[in-house]
């Protein structure tokens, strides 16, 4: 826990400072979450003032503090569900335009502009993203969550609230669709994938 | 994949936070707040109209009205033979028996 129980239970009863300090304590980490769910960098923020948003009027529902790090994946992960639903065609139609973003990465990284930890961070950051950009929403936030957040089967318990053996089953599922997914992108000969090579 | 993943996590470390952002969130919260209070008040207004508008559909209906009402305390047969009082023919008092 970043924060004492007795904060938690403050900002339950109202205390605007309480709740200020519980923001500054988990919104770094809830950003990162979001970053890495969401893939889209500018939306971040946006996406993460809702989560808060979403706490500071839900915070009386919380029965008890002790369980409040669950709760607040879980409005990180409902707002992201609800931004990637939002989003999916504006990204699907982004994703069309691929190649050319790619061309001009391509473009800056020859002429020396972008260094080499970005260029690394970028690349494995498409790869991941377009791998993912190829399921749904809950499969792609389920697998972010435990295989890049690093979250454990209990924590997801409580996040997704369903048992051990139906969240394997979900995660197995998942892995299996991205890896179709994924192959079957890999044999298609377009124009993405040349690019792609290129890079 | 799973190495791909804990790469792409190593890549992606957590943004820095702007400025801006806890100013924008109590504004937001400051503005939902307003309409959340906004609705709360026209659905105050609302319940405290219709109250008062039971109430007084209520005393309207208890209070009696003479004959107008459209409720009455007669009974089915008194009302049929109140209305039907000019239809029903003058019979003549039947003559006593005389002995």
């Amino acid at each position: 826990m970043l924060v004492d129980f007795e904060i938690i239970k403050r900002a339950q009863a109202g205390d605007a400072a309480a709740f200020n300090e519980i923001v500054l304590a988990y919104r770094k980490r809830t950003l990162g979450t979001i970053a890495r769910l969401i893939s889209r960098p500018e939306d971040v923020e946006d996406v993460g003032q809702e989560v808060f948003l979403r706490l500071f009027f839900s915070l009386d529902q919380l029965r008890t503090a002790e369980v409040f790090e669950p709760w607040l994946y879980r409005l990180t992960v409902n707002a992201a569900y609800d931004y990637l639903r939002k989003h999916r065609r504006r990204m699907e139609s982004r994703m069309s335009d691929l190649s050319e973003q790619q061309v001009m990465l391509a473009d800056a990284m020859a002429g020396g502009r972008v260094d080499h930890d970005v260029r690394q961070r970028k690349q494995i950051s498409e790869a991941v993203d377009s791998m993912l950009s190829a399921v749904s929403e809950a499969d792609r936030i389920l697998l972010t969550l435990k295989e890049v957040e690093g979250l454990s089967l209990k924590e997801l318990e409580k996040i997704y609230r369903v048992n051990e053996n139906a969240l394997k089953v979900r995660l197995f599922r998942a892995r299996q669709r991205v890896l179709k997914a994924f192959g079957e992108a890999s044999k298609e000969p377009n124009a993405k994938g040349a690019a792609k090579a290129e890079i | 994949m799973d190495a791909l993943l804990r790469v792409y996590r190593e890549a992606c470390p957590d943004p820095d936070v702007s400025a801006n952002f806890m100013p924008e969130l109590w504004r937001r919260i400051d503005e939902r707040q307003r309409s959340v209070s906004f609705l709360g008040r026209w659905a105050r207004a609302l319940v405290t109209a219709a109250a008062v508008l039971s109430l007084g559909m209520a005393a309207y209906l208890y209070i009696p009205h003479g004959g107008s009402s459209v409720f009455s305390v007669e009974s089915y047969v008194e009302a049929l033979a109140a209305g039907h009082a000019q239809d029903s023919p003058n019979l003549p008092e039947p003559a006593a028996d005389e002995l």
